[in-house]
């Protein structure tokens, strides 16, 4: 579009050029402001700078904390099994057998007889009795459907059977 | 499209001052916009197969890539005893696994670490971490998970590569064969990580236990979770806990007594339960040979089940004390009632006879109780009308299953009132020709303790939900009415001169300082290469509550085929004492201080 005004010109009769120049507008002398580009630049381009490495810090710190969350989550679950695992074996050191017998090496046995004291009345309820000592005589956790005939075994093996406490029952 | 082209390149350079320049550009235009347009079409053409045929299966693999998928396995719910402590319990665990071609370089080191900190045997890990042809080897399943983390790790520090670890729950059974055949336990999981119940509360609350598993799905780059990305998790719904009625405690020491007890007599196999008498509750369900439930390839699979609920047997003269109440309750006797017992009683094709040999004697009811005469119970019965007996059976609860939600259970052998001919019911009347399950009978012998009122007996505390759906346990367990109260107290007067070390036949089953009432049964077994009584031997037992006058407990001992010729007083009577002694003592229940009945037992 731009080529086509100066073309258009030059194609003009001479006689009318006068008349077309002294019609024609004169361009008004562009006011320029001669405001200092300088600072401006610099502030938008700080602007930008900021954004950009704010954006970066701010990827950054998140990267970082899912790293942490990551890490702790770790931390926590395997703290939670530890926890878990030290339960399990509370538990099963809570196991009535293994009372049982610790109990019964450090010489208690079970009561064959209780008796009651009403707190009110001040009377006593059934007939005190004195424990006696036994034997710790427990039955083994895993036991044997029903031991074979004894005859069938040879001697030794009846032997070891009653050493590990397979026989104690009978 | 180049031949059009062509005369518009002639004509723009004849007439042209500037031929060269201005008559190539619009050429060059062509063929770019050609170019462009083909290239467009191309795009729209892909634009087209994406958007418009098949949309959803590209969106599924843009929205794939990059997307982590992690199941969030439910925990499965504790099985516990009434007090909260664990039978079942679970905890993390994970499976070590190995790539043999990364292991078997070093497998020496690795499979001496391995089989020293976790207990293996050295060889089977050894040849483990050496197998060919394999990408892939179990070394240890269900490790706890701090220790399965803590063995790779120390491998990795150590240079030892080619070890890992996978989800694979412990499932532990810390009180071992306290209960086992309650509980159940678990077996190997499947490939697919399900557990494997097998038998028990595991198996038959298996869905109730297990819980849905859970699932978070987000998108990850480079092995981290991307901060903001997509993510959605699904929570897993945890397993319920099922509360049993057992207590821990007073369960191992009546598997102690009854273990002590058929073992002391070489008998086949017992079974011991131990009832609340107000609420029907099974404080213990002991069954004798039983298996410990944390390593139960120990043992046969028959002792998996429950006896007390899978086997029937016939109840023998335990039965009795259903036979007189129902007959008090109807109004036929009372326990005072006056017989005069022959010798033998000549019926159908066999005659009935008693344990010990008599003349004719003049016996109450009570003393027909005390000294367990078969005789004197037929002659009392005859006393019912026709299917009266069968319909008091039935309420007393025989011949239906308990349903306290373990599996396998028998509904025993009630035959029904149009097959029950006088001579079965001659026999029924003291015990023999019906089979039962020992929960059952002791349920039964509840109802007289407890008034005259059953009680569904319950083995869940609360209410829990079988893998069929129903619900059962003591919240939802319900009462009937059997026999009237006054039926109820006299039978429990009988009972008491059972225990009566003149007159009765099981003064072994006396608790000192309390008043009990029980009843001794000693019937014969079906058995032997006959399928007859002749070579069956005997099914020993002792039924019977106490305080007898405000009764807590309701203990049932039964004993199969003793070799040692004991009978229901001898064998089961002093186990049920040590029994009722120690779980009075254990919930402290003091003795109630009134003086024992003095029932006539003779005229």
């Amino acid at each position: 579009m731009s080529s086509t005004a100066p073309q258009r010109r030059t194609s003009l009769p001479s006689h009318a050029r006068e008349a077309v120049h002294r019609a024609r507008l004169t361009v008004v002398p562009r006011l320029r402001t001669r405001a200092p580009r300088v600072p401006f630049v610099s502030l938008v381009s700080l602007i930008l700078l900021a954004g950009v490495v704010g954006l970066l810090l701010f990827n950054t710190s998140m990267q970082q904390a899912s790293f942490t969350a990551s890490k702790l989550e770790d931390q926590a679950s395997s703290l939670s099994a530890r926890q878990e695992s030290l339960a399990m074996e509370l538990d099963q050191l809570r196991d009535p057998q293994r009372l049982a017998v610790k109990a019964c090496a450090l010489g208690m046995v079970v009561s064959p007889t209780a008796a009651f004291l009403d707190i009110d009345s001040g009377k006593l309820i059934g007939k005190p009795t004195a424990a006696v000592a036994g034997t710790c005589n427990f039955e083994p956790v895993i036991r044997p459907v029903r031991p074979a005939p004894e005859d069938t075994l040879p001697s030794e093996s009846l032997g070891a059977a009653r050493a590990a406490g397979l026989g104690s029952g009978r | 499209m180049s031949r059009t082209a062509k005369p518009s390149l002639r004509r723009s350079t004849r007439p042209g001052s500037r031929p060269s320049k201005r008559g190539a550009s619009p050429l060059r235009l062509r063929i770019g916009f050609i170019a462009i347009a083909m290239v467009m079409s191309v795009f729209a053409g892909r634009l087209i197969q994406l958007q418009g045929i098949d949309p959803n299966q590209y969106a599924q693999m843009a929205a794939e890539e990059g997307l982590d998928r992690v199941v969030l396995p439910a925990k499965r719910g504790e099985i516990l005893d009434r007090k909260g402590q664990p039978l079942a319990a679970s905890a993390d665990g994970l499976m070590i696994v190995a790539n043999p071609t990364l292991t078997a370089e070093k497998a020496p080191e690795l499979a001496a670490l391995l089989s020293k900190r976790l207990d293996l045997d050295y060889f089977s890990v050894l040849e483990r971490l050496r197998a060919g042809d394999s990408q892939f080897q179990y070394i240890a399943r269900q490790v706890p998970a701090a220790d399965a983390r803590a063995v790779v790790v120390e491998a990795r520090e150590a240079e030892l590569y080619g070890l890992d670890t996978r989800e694979d729950p412990v499932r532990f059974y810390p009180a071992r064969d306290v209960a086992a055949n309650v509980v159940g336990f678990l077996g190997a999981p499947r490939k697919s990580g399900a557990a494997r119940p097998n038998a028990g509360f595991e198996s038959s609350f298996n869905k109730y236990l297990a819980g849905t598993d859970g699932e978070a799905s987000y998108q990850v780059g480079a092995g981290n979770r991307i901060p903001l990305g997509d993510s959605t998790v699904v929570d897993a719904r945890n397993g319920e806990d099922v509360t049993t009625t057992i207590d821990r405690d007073l369960q191992w020491y009546v598997q102690q007594v009854l273990s002590q007890t058929v073992r002391g007599a070489d008998a086949d196999s017992g079974t011991a339960v131990v009832m609340d008498r107000q609420t029907g509750e099974v404080l213990s369900l002991a069954d004798y040979p039983t298996y410990d439930a944390a390593e139960p390839e120990k043992s046969p699979s028959t002792t998996y089940t429950s006896r007390g609920l899978a086997d029937p047997y016939e109840p023998g003269s335990v039965e009795k004390v259903l036979t007189v109440a129902g007959l008090i309750d109807a109004g036929k006797v009372t326990n005072k009632t006056r017989f005069k017992v022959p010798s033998a009683l000549y019926r159908q094709n066999s005659p009935i006879t008693d344990y010990f040999e008599h003349g004719l004697i003049n016996l109450t009811l009570a003393g027909i109780i005390a000294k367990s005469s078969n005789i004197g119970t037929v002659m009392a019965a005859d006393e019912y009308e026709r299917g009266e007996l069968y319909d008091y059976l039935t309420d007393f609860g025989l011949g239906h299953k308990t349903d306290v939600g373990l599996g396998g259970e028998t509904r025993g052998i009630l035959p029904d009132a149009g097959a029950m001919t006088d001579q079965t019911k001659d026999r029924i009347a003291f015990g023999q020709s019906l089979s039962v399950n020992a929960l059952q009978m002791t349920a039964a012998v509840n109802t007289i303790a407890n008034g005259g009122v059953r009680i569904d007996p319950s083995l869940v505390l609360g209410t829990a939900t079988l893998n069929n759906g129903t619900q059962v346990g003591s919240g939802v367990a319900t009462e009937r009415r059997v026999v009237s109260e006054d039926a109820a107290h006299q039978t429990m007067q009988m009972m008491e001169r059972v225990i009566d070390p003149e007159v009765g036949v099981a003064p072994g089953a006396a608790v000192a300082g309390y008043r009990v009432a029980g009843k001794t049964g000693t019937a014969q077994r079906v058995g032997g290469e006959c399928q007859c009584y002749a070579d069956g031997g005997f099914t020993v037992s002792f039924a019977g509550f106490a305080p007898a006058d405000d009764p807590r407990f309701t203990i049932y001992v039964v004993v199969q085929n003793p070799r040692n010729g004991g009978g229901g007083g001898s064998v089961a009577g002093p186990a049920f004492s040590k029994m009722m002694g120690y779980t009075l003592r254990h919930y402290g229940v003091p003795p109630t201080g009134t003086r024992p009945s003095r029932l006539p037992t003779e005229w």
